[in-house]
């Protein structure tokens, strides 16, 4: 049978989805010409459907430096009139902060919307942030959709809004609505391609102090008008039940667990629901009209009470005696559920709840109690375990001469490599933001006396580790700093940057090399390491260590995933490696506790290496004390 | 009675749980049902622990399987499927693939890896009825030991307490396959179906 894929032009027909392909197919309806991104779990896969179906649907897709940049990409494009987008997670939107707060002064020429993807419970970044505050300092309408469906519907809908308020909108998804699957309807795909003119406007677009002044009364207007038309979009909605005692405000995906939670606790004919989709600016005569209806509101949202401060104000302004409940009752931290919305609702209407939840917790903790921990871990092969040991001797060694008890200072970063925070690697001593290792580094060395070595991706590196790099030759800080690349951006999915010669559509592009740059940066001492021959490696990193100044060591070798994938597609064997057993000491465990490869097992006391996933990556015989470990074809 | 039936797929990175999901729903969609469902990816995709939800019905509307609502437990893995028990329905069932994937925490000594007999005396204690295979053997059987997963699949369409039609299904593995491998998963497939049918 023939399916239609994310780029047919099949209205009406009912698609598999995933949240983030729903929100690109969204825009391919809407006829976006320019889509850029940096990637960043749980967004990542939104510019990336659309770079694959770039040329067939003639849009520019790019991956972009980073979201700063992506973000002044797609404003440069929507100022020159044409549809233009920019995705990325809740941290991303800190990268571009700046940009975003002025382009709001700007509004929009051609539609303009940044697509914001939050991770309640902080499943793949380093922390929960509620992004709709961001859109409130600056005046940015956000719509937050309740289900794959409306996230395809509302982006489709939010150029044509844009266009029509001349304003830059926000979409905010969260992770289950980004990594969420559902049936979505095709909607009709726009062929409209409109020839991008800019247009000289220097008291709308070149902000100096007198065009800050002059645009923001403009800004606030347009979000007045948007806010008239709130409580007409399609994305609220009320629903009153008379003689409820109860109103509930539910917020974008909360709104799908309320309903469950509704009707798990059997109290459909006793609450009204205000569902909310326009957090920002809120439907304020619906939310009046619920307030006035019921003794007992409850709002439900995830992440911070941004709809129930709103709602609080209203109470307040108007002198209506309806009770607010919200986070005193919902928690404020981590993803809701269903289970999580018919407790709060348990506890504010004192319904008696459907399961016994508290004896599933406890069944959950004896359950836990009995099990491994499985947390993620680098790849057998990754070379960035190599790179670890390598840094890890060397650090050792030099820290030597600090003198006793000494340790290394490992300031790390944002990518695989962060899973080098457990043992036996135990090599990420800070992780803050994306550049951030090299970052505070530079600020550690005018401080501490031990030997600092900082180390973040290649894709991180372009990201934002250049400026702190010519922080550190600038301001004399005595650090090594190490790029471990692996030329991809693996954690997210292996996108193409600027250092693997390809673009986001497959076009051949320059290949940067981060020692080109950190050479033209002025660093004086800059090595290109392979770190899979170990010994070589370790001492090349020693010799930065060592080094007055700040230091480079690139470590250079591919990513297993990558080449494993490559390597299968070419038809070419993987030779793994086996232990010896007569020359392996049953005591030693080198292999196991110096490298931690998912490949090497212990069986009984036995060390033994899981042929299927040894990628025959050649590390362990060089820590392996007894030449136990040897390849399949020598034996 | 609610129409609403839920699948949580419990694994391992690399089992293929995704995939399983991937093509459980599209056939749901093809035989006309509403699915909605989500999944973790990312950190999780180095080796941990996955699970993914595919649920079913007109009641449904969120994207996570509800505590103590889960219809069949599919168990890629014998600890994995016990991580998540406490969301089983009262009645609910368990496929069980019995073979166990030691987490490199365990050869590093941090954590221990209970007996097989442990964790299904636990879920035996949990569940309405727990159906075990070895599903990884029954991969290899078909051709392939990456068709585990299909095995897996198979099992669970096996049980026939699933809305969707079985022929559906197997349009759809066909469909996402290389016309090579399509035959064995399709093996797989059955080899799993057969194996839950004479439970």
């Amino acid at each position: 049978m023939k399916e239609p894929t994310i780029s047919s032009d099949a209205p009406g027909h009912r698609f598999f989805a995933l949240g983030n392909e729903a929100i690109a197919r969204g825009a391919i309806e809407a006829g976006v010409q320019v889509a850029a991104a940096y990637p960043g779990t749980p967004s990542s896969e939104i510019v990336g459907t659309l770079a694959d179906v770039a040329r067939e649907l003639d849009m520019y897709v790019e991956w972009s430096t980073n979201e700063k940049v992506a973000f002044e990409v797609a404003l440069g494009a929507s100022i020159c009139g044409v549809r233009a987008m920019s995705a990325m997670k809740h941290v991303g939107v800190n990268v571009a902060h700046d940009p975003l707060m002025t382009a709001s002064h700007i509004g929009a020429i051609g539609g303009f919307v940044v697509v914001v993807a939050d991770d309640p419970w902080a499943w793949s970044s380093q922390n929960e942030q509620d992004s709709r505050y961001i859109a409130l300092q600056g005046y940015i309408p956000v719509l937050e959709p309740s289900s794959v469906q409306e996230a395809k519907d509302m982006i489709a809908d939010a150029f044509r809004l844009s266009e029509e308020f001349g304003q830059l909108f926000m979409l905010r998804s969260v992770t289950r609505i980004s990594h969420g699957r559902g049936d979505i309807v095709l909607g009709e795909i726009s062929r409209e391609r409109r020839k991008g003119s800019f247009k000289k406007d220097a008291d709308r677009l070149a902000y100096v102090p007198r065009v800050a002044r002059l645009n923001k009364p403009l800004m606030l207007e347009r979000f007045r008008r948007i806010e008239e038309a709130a409580d007409g979009l399609p994305y609220n909605r009320l629903e009153v039940k008379d003689g409820a005692g109860l109103g509930i405000i539910a917020c974008g995906l909360s709104y799908s667990y309320t309903l469950e939670a509704v009707q798990w606790l059997g109290l459909e004919n006793g609450v009204s629901i205000l569902k909310i989709g326009t957090p920002h600016p809120l439907p304020r005569k619906l939310i009046m009209e619920l307030l006035r209806s019921v003794p007992e509101v409850l709002v439900v949202e995830e992440l911070d009470p941004f709809v129930e401060l709103h709602v609080k104000a209203m109470v307040g302004e108007h002198g209506i005696p309806t009770r607010v409940h919200g986070k005193d009752v919902v928690p404020g931290i981590g993803e809701l559920s269903t289970r999580k919305v018919a407790e709060a609702l348990g506890a504010v209407t004192e319904s008696k709840l459907p399961v016994d939840f508290a004896g599933l917790d406890r069944l959950e903790q004896e359950a836990t109690s009995l099990l491994p921990s499985r947390p993620p871990a680098l790849c057998p092969g990754c070379s960035h375990r190599a790179s670890f040991r390598a840094i890890s001797l060397a650090a050792q060694r030099a820290a030597r001469e600090y003198g006793e008890g000494v340790e290394p200072i490992y300031p790390g970063d944002i990518g695989c490599y962060t899973l080098a925070l457990t043992p036996p690697q135990n090599a990420v001593d800070t992780c803050v933001c994306m550049g951030g290792s090299f970052g505070l580094a530079n600020g550690m060395a005018h401080v501490v006396e031990a030997p600092i070595i900082a180390h973040l991706g290649d894709s991180t590196f372009f990201h934002s580790g250049i400026p702190p790099l010519i922080n550190a030759v600038y301001n004399k800080a005595n650090i090594t700093m190490v790029v471990l690349d692996n030329s991809a951006t693996a954690m997210t999915g292996f996108q193409p940057h600027p250092g693997t010669g390809h673009t986001a559509t497959g076009d051949e592009a320059v290949s940067l090399k981060a020692e080109d740059i950190a050479r033209a940066c002025g660093v004086g001492f800059v090595e290109v390491v392979d770190p899979r021959d170990l010994k070589a490696a370790a001492d090349i990193i020693e010799k930065a260590i060592r080094f007055t100044g700040p230091a480079v060591v690139v470590s250079r070798a591919p990513c297993a995933t990558i080449e494993l994938r490559e390597k299968r597609q070419a038809g070419e064997k993987v030779i793994p490696y086996y232990i010896d057993q007569d020359r392996c000491d049953a005591k030693c465990s080198a292999c196991i506790k110096l490298l931690g490869c998912p490949a090497i097992i212990k069986q009984d006391e036995k060390k033994v290496i899981d042929a299927p996933l040894c990628t025959g990556c050649g590390l362990c015989p060089q820590v392996c004390p007894h030449k136990a470990i040897v390849q399949e074809q020598s034996r | 009675m609610m129409n609403e039936f839920n699948v949580l797929l419990a694994g391992v990175g690399g089992q293929g749980v995704i995939l399983m999901s991937e093509l459980l729903g599209k056939a749901a969609i093809a035989d006309g049902l509403r699915v909605r469902g989500s999944e973790i990816l990312g950190m999780a995709v180095r080796g941990g622990s996955v699970t993914s939800v595919i649920r079913i019905g007109e009641d449904v509307h969120g994207p996570l399987v509800p505590q103590g609502k889960c219809n069949i437990l599919m168990g890629l893995e014998p600890s994995e499927a016990l991580r998540h028990a406490s969301y089983l329905a009262e009645s609910g069932l368990v496929i069980l693939n019995t073979a166990p994937i030691i987490p490199f925490t365990v050869s590093l000594g941090q954590s221990e890896y209970p007996g097989l007999d442990r964790v299904m005396e636990k879920l035996g204690a949990v569940a309405g009825r727990v159906i075990k295979l070895d599903a990884a053997k029954s991969a290899i059987e078909a051709g392939s030991p990456l068709a585990t997963n299909v095995v897996m699949l198979g099992a669970l369409f096996g049980v026939e307490l699933l809305p969707v039609k079985t022929s559906t299904i197997k349009q759809i593995i066909e469909a996402r396959f290389s016309p090579k491998l399509a035959p064995i998963n399709l093996r797989a497939f059955d080899l799993g179906y057969e194996a839950a049918g004479r439970h």
